[in-house]
């Protein structure tokens, strides 16, 4: 049935949706005008994910109607959606990893295709694609070769297509860094200026208001709040998103920090990656941060440290003495803990409880001599790091995926707080973590750091690493290119140490 | 803390749920139930006892099974590991102490599970081509030793072993009472022990595993190594039972071995299963071959009923984990 010509592309209105007795959506409406970035915003579990996934024909509907160019459209699967026009970029990569990127690109449309594919063709289309898109990937290797930025932008291109009417971006630049992010606003912009309707999930709202034409927050499956961006501002929108006031994102910083380093690192050299001469030292109480570029040897680093890479030379100085760390069980040994950026993939058992994810580390501490374990011990340990972590879970029993990213990130946190740990390195503490859960995790680090613990802190967000570091390094190719003290802190130095360039000189 | 069964029950949808969960303990009790009804025989304590003997030997080995399926790997050697191992200890009881002989067939069980421990673990082989290769060694090894006949067990240490197979105590038979203490080890390993704790965290997820600083290698070696003891465990009892040591036994053990694991509700990607659950998978196999036995159904189409509960029972493990 056609409708009076509408404004809008897109009309979601009265969406209600639950997953047996929870409620996750309630008449929920979003719209959105050819030609528009629309932002969607709310905090992890608002219903985000599943309003995107009700429009992509994921999941269907228990009410409300959804109509597209005037027509009302009902996607049962991901491949009427498809056909529909509306392409939807997930936050967790979809990409199959033996295949080449092209075979990647074009995978979706295989089935409506011909019988026989003619592969040197779609890898030259792919690449056409890829260099439109302005980055440098081969189309022809496989997907599991590239980097995590590099796949990103993959999924990306795979969204892509000629009939693409309503683009979904789910919180696409968590793992860009600042050249990449604004190329792919540029991209954005162009698909914006052709038509494109775009919607656009993030939680960096800095963002937001960098890119977005108009913006919808929910809020525990109710939405609160549509306006034109203009409109609004950063505390309008995170009062729409939780509900109260934020006064400050990041803690104040009134932290003793130690004079002797706790640990110094020395012309530290990897054996198979680009980490080559690095020099630093973390004092007790500090959060050292560490920025630079995707690429820039930032995690490579902390695993050299950590001794999941292999070392070529170099020495670790722990409290003054030398310690060899060629392995991670050497690390933990030596109470060095590292929480690693893709939390999913190799931070915590997803499929194991709260308990046995926060034990994993500290067998020593609650079992025997024959390795039998101590329940009682164990339980008054883990509650203990529940409650202080403000862990939201009914109970240390729930298994890790169920809970939300920023509950993750604690329990991949926590682990390292169950050994005491006195340096710990936490890389990209905070991706895919909802506002009000990063300002846990930054009065933890806060906190961790008072007890004289070394926290390094590894991140691509600017604001953030600004807003909790004591001091920052700041990476280039592969070692430590310059150091900035607080003072000198701003997004300009750390991007120009970044690309290798000095700092202007004050005048 | 977990729930208690009566807050289980009384939740909305409980008594289906709870029936999902514990799906391997019902679909047992349902086909001894079944079988009771339709067989005037099965409830006697000569059949039962039959029974517990005959899934004894796979039994043991299903453990060692389901702690390398844990680790996320597999292991296709057991069957002939048991095959060579019984042909071992046939060899070995006729001219050693009985002690000196159990002693020695267990070692060199754990030392030829090194053997698969050592490539998975430190030569990074695939599991699966691994132990398929010492399957084939195994088998072939056996028939070389025994010149490929059954060796007899000639000596008095021998005729000890084959009475206490063939007996019971307190109306158990004495080798099902091997294989339930196996399964009690293997539980309180698995729940309260270190090394069962590791096992599970580097089946669920093997990078974060070497990220917490756990040592992989070391207990994906453990695993293999335990699973050749097992082995070694099933060789001894099965050749004492029928006095001697064939290179016949434990054909496609392995295979029954990893059904009896699936059936229990483990999952083939590692970091999920329990002992108590690997041994309902057990008697559900067993159970099943002891009933269509009675049946007097021929061996063939029995094969066909076996892979049918295979298919059902991890069908229905499906709606559990939704």
């Amino acid at each position: 049935m056609k409708t009076s010509e509408s404004e809008y592309r897109l009309e979601m209105t009265g969406i209600s949706k639950s997953f047996g007795v929870v409620s996750v959506l309630e008449n929920v409406n979003l719209k959105v005008k050819p030609g528009e970035i629309h932002a969607l915003l709310g905090e992890n579990g608002a219903g985000k994910s599943t309003l995107i996934k009700i429009l992509s024909g994921v999941h269907q509907k228990d009410s409300g109607k959804v109509v597209l160019n005037g027509e009302e459209i009902n996607p049962k699967n991901t491949h009427d959606g498809q056909v529909l026009g509306i392409s939807v970029v997930y936050q967790e990569l979809s990409l199959v990893n033996d295949l080449s990127v092209a075979e990647n690109i074009y995978l979706h449309k295989l089935g409506a295709s011909k019988f026989w594919m003619n592969w040197k063709e779609l890898t030259k289309d792919a690449q056409e694609l890829i260099d439109s898109l302005g980055f440098k990937i081969d189309a022809s290797a496989t997907v599991r070769s590239l980097s995590i930025v590099q796949k990103q932008v993959v999924e990306i291109a795979k969204a892509l297509s000629e009939d693409t009417k309503v683009l979904v971006l789910d919180e696409p630049t968590t793992v860009f860094d600042p050249t990449d992010t604004k190329k792919l606003f540029d991209n954005l912009f162009k698909l914006r200026d052709k038509g494109v309707s775009i919607i656009y999930i993030s939680h960096h709202l800095d963002e937001i208001f960098k890119i977005a034409d108009s913006v919808t927050v929910l809020r525990d499956g109710v939405d609160t709040g549509s306006m034109a961006i203009a409109d609004t501002d950063t505390d309008g929108v995170i009062r729409l998103m939780i509900g109260r006031e934020l006064k400050d994102l990041y803690p104040t910083r009134d932290v003793q920090i130690g004079e002797v380093p706790i640990l110094e690192v020395k012309d530290l050299t990897a054996k198979d990656t680009l980490v080559h001469d690095v020099n630093f030292s973390v004092r007790p109480g500090e959060v050292l941060g560490i920025a630079g570029l995707g690429g820039s040897g930032r995690t490579e680093t902390a695993k050299l440290i950590f001794g999941a890479h292999k070392k070529k030379s170099g020495s670790l100085i722990l409290n003054g003495k030398e310690i060899k760390t060629n392995t991670p069980v050497c690390a933990v040994g030596h109470q060095i803990g590292f929480v690693s950026e893709d939390r999913k993939e190799d931070g915590v058992f997803l499929p194991l409880s709260i308990r046995r994810n926060i034990s994993v580390t500290n067998f020593k501490g609650i079992a025997g001599k024959l390795g039998f374990i101590n329940i009682d011990n164990e339980y008054k340990n883990v509650l203990g790091l529940i409650e202080k972590l403000n862990i939201k879970a009914p109970s240390s029993e729930v298994n890790v995926k169920n809970l939300s990213g920023g509950n993750q990130q604690k329990v991949a946190l926590a682990k390292w707080l169950s050994i005491d740990s006195k340096v710990i390195f936490i890389d990209e503490p905070t991706r895919g973590v909802d506002v009000g859960a990063k300002i846990e995790i930054y009065n933890l680090i806060n906190e961790v750091a008072k007890k004289g613990v070394g926290v390094v802190v590894i991140s691509s967000d600017m604001p953030e690493i600004m807003g909790i570091s004591d001091r920052i390094l700041v990476m280039h190719e592969g070692t430590v290119y310059g150091e900035l003290a607080k003072a000198q802190f701003s997004e300009e130095n750390i991007l120009r140490y970044s690309i290798g360039e000095q700092l202007k000189q004050a005048v | 803390m977990e729930l208690t069964i009566k807050q289980q029950l009384s939740s909305p949808g409980g008594v289906l749920k709870f029936l999902v969960k514990h799906n391997t303990i019902f679909i047992f009790i349902l086909l001894v139930i079944f079988s009771a009804l339709i067989s005037d025989v099965f409830f006697t304590s000569v059949n039962l006892s039959n029974l517990l003997k005959q899934v004894s030997g796979i039994g043991i080995i299903s453990i060692g099974m389901l702690l390398v399926i844990l680790t996320g790997g597999i292991d296709l050697s057991v069957g002939s590991m048991v095959a060579l191992l019984a042909v071992t200890f046939a060899i070995l009881v006729n001219v050693v102490v009985l002690p000196a002989a159990i002693l020695l067939t267990i070692i060199i069980g754990f030392g030829l599970g090194s053997i698969a421990g050592y490539l998975v673990a430190f030569q990074k082989m695939a599991p699966f081509v691994a132990t398929l290769a010492l399957m084939t060694i195994a088998r072939g090894l056996g028939f070389i030793y025994s010149k490929g006949s059954p060796i007899t067990f000639k000596t008095p240490g021998g005729e000890f072993m084959s009475n206490f197979a063939n007996n019971s105590t307190l109306g158990v038979p004495n080798i099902a009472i091997v294989f339930f203490l196996i399964v009690i080890l293997a539980m309180v390993l698995l729940r309260y022990n270190v090394f069962g704790r590791l096992i599970i965290a580097i089946g669920s997820n093997e990078e974060a595993s070497r990220l917490s600083g756990i040592k992989v290698n070391k207990y994906k070696f453990l695993v293999y190594a335990i699973s050749g003891a097992l082995a070694a465990t099933a060789a001894i009892i099965v050749a004492s039972r029928t006095n001697l040591g064939s290179p016949n036994m434990g054909m496609a053990w392995e295979l029954d071995a990893i059904a009896a694991v699936v059936i229990g509700g483990a999952s083939l990607n590692g970091g999920k299963g329990t002992a108590i659950n690997t041994l309902m998978g057990v008697l559900i196999l067993g159970l099943i071959g002891n009933i269509l036995n009675l049946l007097n159904v021929p061996s063939y189409p029995q094969q066909v009923v076996k892979g049918a509960i295979i298919i059902f029972a991890v069908l229905l493990q499906r709606f559990e984990s939704k």
